[in-house]
């Protein structure tokens, strides 16, 4: 008994001068005072300088949480029992938070940095007008793929993927939508096509690929091309431009028959608190200096066009990653196309995943 | 039988150095001045400094052990009070009744219990944070603590409990004198259990955190998006050593415990 009872104390005193600490140093990050503002994002997705910076400037004290997935941070908001004040979500989650009222419009006069936003990003089919949601960073899909390892090849289209010569080098990302939109995309569809016959067609051109795919994968396809275990990959921008830094034979191409062009917007989640701070989050977020310190920090696109004159040229003038007008215009966004479609994108996904090789 | 002895200590060395070789790799490259896991450039402390520069991710990793050690502590007594419980159900259906309900909780899937308490704690109105979270890891971790220690009362004999009873001592007595410290070991066990299912749950964790209030394993799975950064690796070793030198230094007092003890009643 003696054993247990001092056990219990020592486990007692040492969580209590835990908590103290806890509290110290939450203390010293200013956490504890009334005027909060609570941020929902994707695992290092900003610059936590720009965080400290917007603490002091305005003296509301910010409590930063993350998520993995569009799915997580939706079953989080939609069961309420959180406060967030600000989540940044991708398009066809937007959507879905849209129809399912979910988010509190954006006050167009409390964000005057709007003007800021190259307006190719602005009024986009998720979001007219931009009632609720304003762009935070923006990228395509594409190929990325090792010039040490597949030759001094140029890739320009999808269609350079159906090659023999690339057998078995091509890992492709898991989503039914990436997938059946390089094959659409391919036959000169649109990524939204609804037409049954336009799919079947898209699926049974996926299958002809197999011989060349190495294996379908999920977020580790970023380590497999940095350490060379595969020459070719379609990824996003985003992890294209990671995959480069590290591994400088990676070159990253939008396919000139078009792709998919992909957003990460701020929205306010009707479960705020602190809307008013939210506004001005958002609003300090679109001031062009911190947007170009942020974009420096994370390296996607900002859709920022204030922001461009404060980043290095080499960046924002490499058509990778800032593709012109032209090509913009052959990207799409994705919609969303209801669950009955949806289902069937799945299905002839997941045949195409099992078609032997 | 030598020759018997020496292939067993191969077998023994084989699977330890399985079961650590992923471990050594990743505090080898805690060290690494480059920014990856598959290229070592030279030593450096940086992601050290870098750790102990983040406090936010410092406040998770306290957190994470406040949890941790405030469930086990709470799951343990509740553990031993349901063990005791069960023991002592008359009816032999009774019994296997609530041993059943017990282990189903062990099997259910975590996503399952998680999603659930998600859901029980928005109707009820409990804020997503340090509540939420401590609530859910005391209800997966009672079962354990049951577990570990419902043996080790069937274990001891109840001549004993009839002994000290005859003696003149009050349940109180029996409970305090007796039985406790017969089952301390399993006591230790279940605690230990409790806590480091806390320490690294995820699924159920995910749920149910939320205002600000997470834990490292929530937090690293978000961060694994766009790839873990090295100080993780530098959190990670840190932890190991942390949790080393407790085995060690428990193992010491055991040791002494045992050895002043004698042969000797535990008190």
């Amino acid at each position: 008994m003696k054993q247990l009872t001092r056990a219990l104390i020592a486990v007692l005193i040492v969580s209590f001068i835990l908590i103290i600490t806890v509290n110290k140093l939450n203390a010293a990050q200013g956490y504890s005072g009334g005027n909060t503002l609570t941020i929902f994002n994707w695992g290092d997705y900003i610059d936590q300088d720009l965080i400290k910076r917007f603490e002091k400037e305005t003296g509301i004290k910010v409590i930063y949480e993350t998520f993995d997935s569009n799915e997580a941070m939706l079953t989080k908001i939609e069961q309420g029992g959180t406060s967030y004040d600000i989540a940044i979500p991708s398009e066809y989650a937007i959507d879905k938070m849209i129809k399912e009222d979910l988010l509190i419009p954006i006050d167009h006069s409390k964000v005057p940095n709007l003007k800021y936003i190259d307006p190719r990003f602005m009024d986009l089919s998720f979001d007219p007008n931009n009632d609720y949601s304003v762009p935070y960073f923006w990228g395509t899909v594409g190929i990325a793929y090792n010039k040490a390892m597949i030759g001094d090849i140029e890739i320009t289209s999808w269609d350079d993927l159906w090659d023999p010569k690339f057998k078995n080098q091509i890992l492709i990302v898991d989503g039914a939508r990436e997938v059946m939109g390089m094959s659409l995309n391919s036959l000169g569809y649109s990524l939204n096509d609804t037409d049954e016959k336009h799919l079947i067609e898209a699926k049974e051109k996926l299958d002809l690929l197999t011989p060349n795919i190495k294996a379908i994968v999920g977020d580790e396809i970023r380590m497999l091309l940095e350490n060379g275990e595969a020459g070719i990959g379609l990824v996003w921008s985003g992890v294209a431009q990671e995959i480069m830094w590290e591994n400088e034979d990676v070159e990253y191409v939008v396919p000139e028959e078009g792709s998919n062009l992909w957003f990460d917007n701020m929205v306010i989640p009707k479960t705020s608190k602190n809307p008013e701070a939210a506004h001005q989050f958002i609003n300090f977020m679109l001031d062009p200096e911190i947007a170009a310190q942020n974009t420096e920090y994370v390296g996607y696109s900002t859709p920022n066009k204030g922001a461009l004159k404060y980043m290095d040229e080499e960046v924002i003038s490499d058509d990778r990653f800032y593709p012109d007008e032209e090509l913009t215009a052959k990207l799409e966004v994705y919609e969303n196309l209801g669950k009955r479609m949806l289902a069937y994108y799945n299905d002839l996904f997941l045949e195409f995943k099992m078609h032997p090789k | 039988m030598k020759k018997k002895s020496k292939l067993s200590s191969i077998y023994l060395v084989i699977v330890f150095l399985i079961l650590y070789a992923p471990i050594f790799y990743l505090m080898f490259y805690s060290f690494n001045s480059g920014g990856t896991m598959y290229q070592f450039e030279g030593f450096t402390l940086d992601w050290y400094r870098e750790l102990f520069d983040d406090t936010r991710l410092l406040i998770i990793v306290l957190n994470t052990v406040i949890i941790a050690l405030l469930s086990a502590v709470i799951s343990t007594i509740l553990g031993v009070a349901g063990a005791l419980a069960i023991y002592y159900a008359r009816r032999r259906r009774v019994k296997n009744t609530l041993l059943s309900l017990n282990n189903v909780l062990i099997v259910s899937p975590d996503v399952i219990i998680g999603a659930s308490f998600l859901i029980l704690f928005t109707i009820i109105g409990i804020k997503l944070g340090f509540v939420s979270v401590l609530l859910a890891h005391i209800a997966f971790s009672v079962p354990i603590v049951v577990i570990m220690v419902l043996p080790k009362i069937e274990e001891m004999s109840t001549s004993m409990i009839y002994a000290a009873l005859d003696l003149g001592a009050s349940r109180w007595d029996v409970l305090t004198k007796v039985i406790l410290p017969y089952i301390t070991p399993g006591i230790f066990a279940g605690f230990f259990m409790a806590l480091t299912y806390s320490l690294d749950d995820f699924a159920v964790t995910f749920f149910v955190t939320g205002n600000g209030f997470t834990t490292l394993s929530v937090e690293i799975y978000s961060l694994a998006r766009r790839g873990v950064s090295l100080n993780i690796n530098a959190l990670s070793t840190l932890l190991f050593v942390f949790t080393m030198i407790l085995v060690v230094g428990y193992y010491f007092v055991t040791k002494r415990n045992n050895r002043s003890n004698g042969l000797g009643v535990k008190l």
